[in-house]
């Protein structure tokens, strides 16, 4: 085994729209960066500074090439107990998080989520420690699964 | 049950904490602020060398100290006017507390989510017979409740009360008679109060050293499940073992380090460290002052550490300045976790801390289960919270987990390759799932056991990062509530991580099946003690 493979339930996988709405902001912060580098090798003439230019360039390529693999990697399955959020690909994780458990669960999206149509739903355990949010659902597929946790939750419901 | 006038009920109205609530609060503080930055200035002030502080040479001694008295009056106006603004009531499910000047604030903390409940008592506080009661219940950062001050007595017959509430038992013929007098008259209560303080002070101070050592016995309307003390710390061993702690060594370790480089590298150590402190005088206090702050913790905290078992769960009682008696029901332990400091090893020392709901991460000093157990206390101390360990031979085992190498008693350790990652502990990691909880190993001069309770997993996560990878181990976290405690099984082979991950899923499902209610006296065989109040003594 490679790595963790769920018997239990099929693996979804987060929306592709997740990468645009990753991608931009990440995009914004490397061409203001370049600009900047930019402005200052034009302003000083000295024409090394373009490396700089190019080597924020590259590190953006690398970034976008990171996003592009996180998004493929991140995918959620709900289980006849637990639901299981798998997400990374070099630092990558699997994390467990039994129905009963859930004390609450979150749905969040911001302007550039809402324009994509996707959200992010959080679960919420006693423990800070738990890491179980699912990036980049589409929206009407977080609200589904907002509620099918709670009723889950509910039905399952465990003291701490 | 015979109620005199003086015996306290816990209030089902909204009601004020006692009268004498300001004098001990908050200001006393701000007038020991307040006095140690005039002791910090003073010597500036003579010598005149600081120059921000020149404008108060401007104003005469008379001035300051009606400035002082204004600020103090002030302050104590503002306690004042807090305490009329603070009330609380508890009714069958939860306690309640309003409070607030300009916003108003209203907290309930349920007693089907209720973790611990606390009776501190702060120096002052305790030399006049007050305390407070802190209600911790499930619920994140700050949503537990605390009562400053009642009396002691009152205190403790209140969380007496909420402990019988919260364990499920809900008769009637416990609840006190209505009272006749309207409790919100302060004026008429407290004067009352204050004649049965005075005379109950001078019965308690007929025995100093209780009051003193915060073991002071009170009357209460309720009183509290009977209790069998199991263990109590001599204060020789804790002084000993603060003293051998970790922080300890490094003080031992600089000269020693200092003294061997002169000696074999012919190195000027002794002029260089001249130099350094010379230039870094500051800093060198400032670590021998954290350093004495830690011991001064150690001490403080573990002073007179006593713990028992009772029906409402553990009672732990210790603190020097401030004296806290704790209880925590039954199943409220979230995990445990003994640590051996290396220099604990030839005496066999343990120090226990675990993770309760309610207390979360900002107070070590509260999550200590035992300063310094001997291999025996330890071992009691998991039976403790865990009565049944899941094992035929639980100390066995446990024997293992503690002292144990390799995979002898059944662990699970890290394969051979892991040894690049981790040269030195890798021997030394081992996990192992018995019925009822997980224990993991791991340490090799500084030694440390995690135990979790299977039905008290809130999650599990598997982690891997490149270099792992790249020797094909893997993490197993299993996620505890916030506390000093966070158990992760490091460095598994991934096939055997998978395997625990998986097993640990159905294990943690089979254990919350099987879990007490939160409601402990619920429970089939638990018969309720009698809940009349037997006053002690």
């Amino acid at each position: 085994m490679s790595w963790y493979e769920n018997a239990a339930a099929p693996w979804v996988p987060v929306s592709r729209r997740l990468i645009t709405a990753r991608l931009v902001p990440a995009g914004i912060v490397f061409g203001l960066l370049v600009l900047a580098s930019l402005v200052v090798a034009l302003a000083t003439g000295e024409p090394w500074f373009l490396l700089g230019s190019i080597a924020i360039l590259a590190i953006g390529a690398w970034v976008a090439w990171v996003i592009v693999r996180q998004v493929g990697a991140h995918a959620w399955a709900e289980g006849e107990d637990d639901l299981l959020v798998r997400k990374g690909r070099m630092f990558r994780s699997v994390t467990v998080v039994p129905y009963g458990r859930m004390q609450f669960v979150d749905v969040k999206a911001g302007p550039l989520d809402r324009a994509l149509g996707i959200a992010t739903v959080q679960l919420h355990t006693a423990s800070p420690g738990t890491d179980a949010s699912i990036a980049g659902v589409p929206a009407e597929e977080a609200a589904r699964l907002r509620d099918r946790l709670t009723t889950r939750g509910e039905a399952r419901l465990a003291g701490l | 049950m015979s109620v005199d006038g003086s015996v306290y009920r816990a209030p089902r109205e909204w009601t004020r904490l006692h009268p004498v609530s300001p004098l001990l609060g908050g200001w006393a503080v701000l007038g020991l602020i307040f006095a140690y930055l005039i002791h910090q200035r003073l010597p500036d002030w003579v010598a005149g060398d600081e120059g921000g502080w020149d404008f108060l040479d401007q104003f005469p001694l008379v001035g300051l100290a009606i400035a002082a008295a204004l600020g103090f009056a002030a302050t104590l106006a503002i306690s004042v006017w807090q305490w009329r603004r603070t009330e609380f009531r508890i009714g069958d499910d939860a306690v309640y507390l309003r409070r607030g000047i300009v916003t108003q604030q209203q907290r309930q903390a349920r007693l089907d989510r209720l973790q611990a409940v606390d009776v501190v008592q702060p120096l002052l506080a305790r030399l006049f017979g007050f305390a407070a009661l802190s209600v911790q219940v499930a619920g994140g950062e700050g949503s537990g409740i605390e009562l400053k001050f009642l009396r002691l007595g009152d205190a403790e017959a209140l969380r007496n009360e909420i402990l019988y509430l919260a364990a499920g038992l809900k008769e009637g013929d416990q609840e006190p008679p209505a009272p006749a007098d309207g409790g919100d008259d302060a004026g008429v209560a407290g004067a009352s109060s204050f004649r049965d303080l005075a005379a109950d002070r001078a019965r308690a101070f007929e025995r100093p050293e209780d009051v003193l050592s915060g073991r002071e016995r009170v009357r209460t309307a309720v009183a509290a499940a009977e209790e069998r003390e199991v263990y109590r710390v001599p204060l020789g061993r804790l002084v000993l073992s603060t003293l051998f702690s970790g922080p300890a060594i490094f003080v031992l370790l600089a000269p020693l380090t200092g003294l061997l480089a002169t000696v074999f590298l012919k190195v000027d150590v002794l002029g260089g460290l001249l130099a350094a402190i010379g230039t870094s005088l500051f800093a060198i206090i400032g670590a021998l002052g954290a350093l004495l702050g830690f011991f001064w913790t150690r001490i403080n905290g573990g002073f007179g550490f006593t713990a028992a078992l009772s029906a409402d769960g553990l009672r732990l009682r210790h603190g020097l300045m401030e004296t806290r008696r704790q209880t925590v029901p039954p199943g409220r332990v979230q995990a445990i976790r003994l640590h051996q400091p290396p220099l604990w090893r030839g005496q066999d020392w343990w120090r226990i801390t675990l993770n309760v709901a309610g207390y979360g991460a900002t107070d070590e000093a509260v999550s200590v289960l035992h300063p310094v157990a001997t291999r025996e206390e330890a071992l009691t101390a998991v039976w403790l919270v865990l009565p049944d360990l899941g094992e035929p031979d639980p100390y066995g085992t446990l024997g293992f987990a503690l002292h144990g190498t390799g995979s002898e008693g059944g662990f699970l350790t890290s394969p051979e390759r892991a040894r690049r990652l981790d040269p030195l502990q890798w021997r030394f990691r081992g996990v192992r799932a018995t019925e009822r909880a997980l224990l993991i190993r791991r340490g090799r001069w500084s030694r440390e056991l995690v135990i979790v309770p299977h039905e008290r997993t809130q999650s599990l996560g598997l982690t891997q990062g490149p270099v792992r990878r790249s020797l094909r181990l893997a993490n197993v976290e299993v996620h505890s509530t916030a506390g000093p405690v966070t158990p992760v099984a490091a460095h598994l082979d991934l096939d055997d991580a998978i395997a625990l991950l998986d097993a640990q899923a159905t294990r943690a499902r089979e254990g919350r099946r099987r879990q007490t209610p939160e409601q402990w006296m619920t429970a089939v065989g638990l018969a309720p003690a009698s809940p009349e109040g037997d006053p002690h003594g």
